[in-house]
């Protein structure tokens, strides 16, 4: 709390159904991404960059892994003596049944206890599930520029797009006139991302408000906006620009990887002042072998190349025998492909073993395959 | 309570790593792309369930000492367990001073003279292996010696592990003499410079040895003392790398090319500890060429590489080729350049020159942060 004052808490429940079988097991947050990395590692590493030293994860859906992933604030850096990452799961009150998170706003609500202790001038309110890399103190300024009671950061989007956007129609200052989810005609391009930033004793006031109200959503965009603009509250729209990504389908997924693909992403990982964070694995650097051919590629430690990877994203341990071929693919933490097989446009989860031989995913598929299961090698 | 504290040694003054030994001491060297040659002592104890360890600074500690941190990093309870730094006042006018035992002796009273444990562990930092510790000292226990040796049997000790020490054993184990191998002859026993024995026998060692000729090395005391106690030797198998001179850091690297070598090494079974540098995924671009290499995080490939070990962070522009080298982390190589069997130091630049090339029985050596 020494540094800014605002504490941030991430909204990390979701369960990300479009992701299909990714999501069995893990929510959307946990999710692998860019080699080496968890999705959940952007917002955190934000965080940690950004000056924010308390940290709450609000978590839901299939938590155990995430929680166990996030409780690790030293990967991090969240772990001085004022600092921490705390995971906030649905918990049973004394005055209340346990109970789960009805909506984003009712998350925080149900923690105001928690941010209490630490008693900050400001909340952000982040998603757990977004790519992207934003320095919030900038934000931070913005917001007592202006001297907003919130601040959105929004994201210019391609007009046509717009509609399926939460989309804020601003003001020549920036301050938010009205908020629109999903116009069928937009008047703005500015869509919400998702983050906010709020002068806390307001937040409480209205989110105290809000858990008793009979016909609320209790979420910030259906909810706590709307009625802070009913009141005519100071809300303002913070312009970010740059990488944003939120990955909801294997497609998009598959996409963001690829991204990375390009020597002039411009969420470039390879940045020293902005380093996005992780956890730690202890295996070797990874190995190319005499007869391999790696182009294209993005490739991180424990990697075992003999066959040939293009155009494709490897994580931690991902193992490529033989004459093997992988393709415009992605190749997600243990995978194994065996000697001979060949991956053409495919999102291979986790762990998973593509037998001898065996093909998967074609080069004019529509979508990008997703492999969950191992697939039997062709003798 | 562990069996035993760990401390992990000094090398010698007859030990010297031309170039790269002026910017920091052996066991800060990187090793294998991400490793330091210290963290193969270090996870050794970690892994063995030691978790107090003394390391002796040496001179030049800085990179040492930033590396190790708190110790966190090598999975040591960081309540229970702690690394410790040992200093020493450096004798720079006259070398012979600067001993292992001037080491000890000088943090006797604030750290050796205070362990608990009965039993401690030495463990060389300018060599890499593995080995349970835990075994040793089980062993070491039962056999009822005084002192253990580690060595491990070499057919080429006439051409490497030239000013290590070597034991000469009889039928039994035991250890006649401790001796210099100045490379008279192939078959060796390689003392690799790791001990054990009771912490009491370490301390009265120390002050035998000091009394007897302030220029002694522990390893030239126990020598002394082969024929008045139970001095054992102990077997290594598997990988086993000495670095002594340039030529030896060379070849300990390349000869992890070998995957297999490599990974019998390093594994989950026995994970080698090193500190993050939180450095992203490797990028390869349309023109990379790579074959038989190690290759770590945080580059950006456009060039050849054959047969060659790739520290972090390294820029690989278009046109170079690299072949039978050890590049080392942060390392740019701009378009066109070749470089053939060269340790190429730390942070340094190949912007001008047009090639490098040595041959692999005398490597070449680009100094730290140089420009060429």
């Amino acid at each position: 709390m020494k540094q800014n004052n605002m504490l941030a808490m991430i909204l990390a429940g979701g369960r990300g159904s479009r992701l299909h079988d990714l999501t069995n097991k893990v929510a959307k947050p946990a999710v692998s991404y860019g080699g080496k990395y968890r999705i959940v590692d952007f917002p955190l590493s934000n965080c940690a960059n950004s000056g924010i030293d308390v940290v709450g994860v609000l978590t839901q859906y299939e938590s155990v892994l995430l929680n166990s992933y996030v409780a690790a604030g030293g990967r991090w850096g969240l772990d001085a003596k004022d600092s921490g990452v705390f995971v906030l799961p649905p918990r049973e009150k004394a005055d209340a049944d346990l109970d789960v998170y009805r909506g984003t706003a009712d998350a925080i609500s149900q923690n105001i206890d928690f941010i209490d202790t630490y008693n900050p001038e400001y909340v952000l309110i982040l998603s757990g599930d977004h790519i992207y890399k934003m320095d919030y103190d900038k934000m931070l300024d913005a917001h007592k520029a202006n001297s907003a009671d919130a601040t959105i950061a929004v994201l210019q989007v391609p007009m046509k797009e717009a509609s399926r956007f939460g989309i804020m129609n601003t003001n020549d200052t920036g301050r938010i006139i009205e908020f629109e989810e999903k116009p069928p005609v937009p008047k703005s391009n500015l869509a919400s991302m998702g983050i906010y930033i709020f002068t806390w004793k307001l937040l409480r006031e209205m989110l105290l408000a809000d858990m008793v109200k009979e016909d609320s959503n209790h979420d910030f965009g259906k909810d706590i906006i709307p009625t802070m603009l009913n009141d005519g509250r100071n809300l303002y729209a913070y312009k970010f620009e740059g990488y944003w990504k939120d990955v909801g389908t294997i497609d998009s997924l598959w996409e963001a990887n690829m991204d990375l693909l390009d020597a002039d992403c411009e969420l470039d990982l390879n940045d020293s002042s902005w380093k996005i964070y992780t956890e730690d694995v202890t295996t070797l650097p990874h190995y190319v072998s005499a007869d391999a051919v790696v182009k294209n590629a993005y490739i991180t430690q424990g990697c075992t190349i003999k066959g040939e990877v293009t155009g494709s994203v490897l994580f931690t341990n991902a193992k490529v025998g033989k004459d093997a071929k992988v393709i415009d693919s992605v190749l997600m933490p243990g995978v194994v492909v065996e000697d001979g097989a060949v991956v053409t446009r495919a999102l291979v989860a986790d762990g998973v073993k593509i037998g001898k031989g065996a093909v998967v995913g074609s080069a004019d598929s529509e979508n990008i395959l997703l492999v969950a299961n191992d697939v039997e090698g062709v003798e | 309570m562990a069996k035993a504290f760990g401390i992990i040694n000094t090398t010698g003054n007859h030990i010297w790593v031309e170039g790269m030994q002026d910017y920091r001491p052996i066991g800060a060297f990187s090793f294998l792309g991400r490793y330091r040659v210290i963290d193969f002592a270090m996870s050794n104890f970690s892994n063995s369930d030691i978790d107090r360890i003394h390391v002796l600074a040496g001179s030049k500690p800085r990179s040492l000492t930033e590396h190790l941190g708190s110790g966190r990093q090598y999975n040591i309870n960081s309540k229970r367990g702690n690394v410790q730094i040992l200093f020493a006042d450096n004798h720079s006018r006259n070398s012979i001073y600067n001993t292992d035992i001037a080491t000890f002796d000088e943090n006797m009273d604030d750290s050796i003279g205070k362990m608990k444990e009965p039993y401690v562990v030495i463990a060389p930092s300018n060599m890499v292996f593995k080995q349970s510790f835990k075994k040793l000292v089980d062993t070491h226990a039962a056999s009822g010696a005084d002192i253990t040796l580690l060595y491990h049997s070499v057919e080429n000790a006439n051409e490497a592990y030239l000013n290590c020490d070597y034991v000469t054993l009889n039928r039994q184990k035991g250890v006649l003499e401790i001796q210099k191998n100045r490379g008279n002859e192939a078959q060796r026993d390689i003392f690799m410079g790791t001990y054990v024995m009771k912490t009491e026998l370490f301390i009265e060692l120390i002050g035998k040895a000091k009394t007897l000729s302030s220029m002694y090395t522990l390893a030239q005391i126990v020598n002394l003392s082969c024929d008045e106690l139970d001095v054992r030797g102990y077997a290594h198998e598997g990988y086993f790398a000495a670095i002594t001179d340039l030529k030896s850091y060379y070849d300990a690297n390349m000869a992890l090319l070998d995957i297999e070598k490599a990974e019998d090494l390093i594994n989950d079974d026995w994970p080698i500890y090193t500190r993050t540098n939180d450095s992203c995924p490797t990028q390869y671009f349309a023109d990379a060429e790579v074959k038989h290499s190690v290759i770590s995080n945080g580059c950006l490939i456009e060039g050849t590489i054959e047969n060659s070990i790739i520290g972090r962070g390294c820029i690989i522009k278009k046109g170079v080729v690299i072949k039978d080298s050890v590049i080392l982390p942060d390392t740019v190589i701009e378009e066109g350049i070749r470089v053939e069997c060269q340790v190429v130091d730390k942070h340094s630049k190949l912007l001008h020159c047009k090639e490098l090339v040595a041959a692999a029985d005398a490597p070449g050596y680009v100094r730290r942060g140089d420009t060429l």
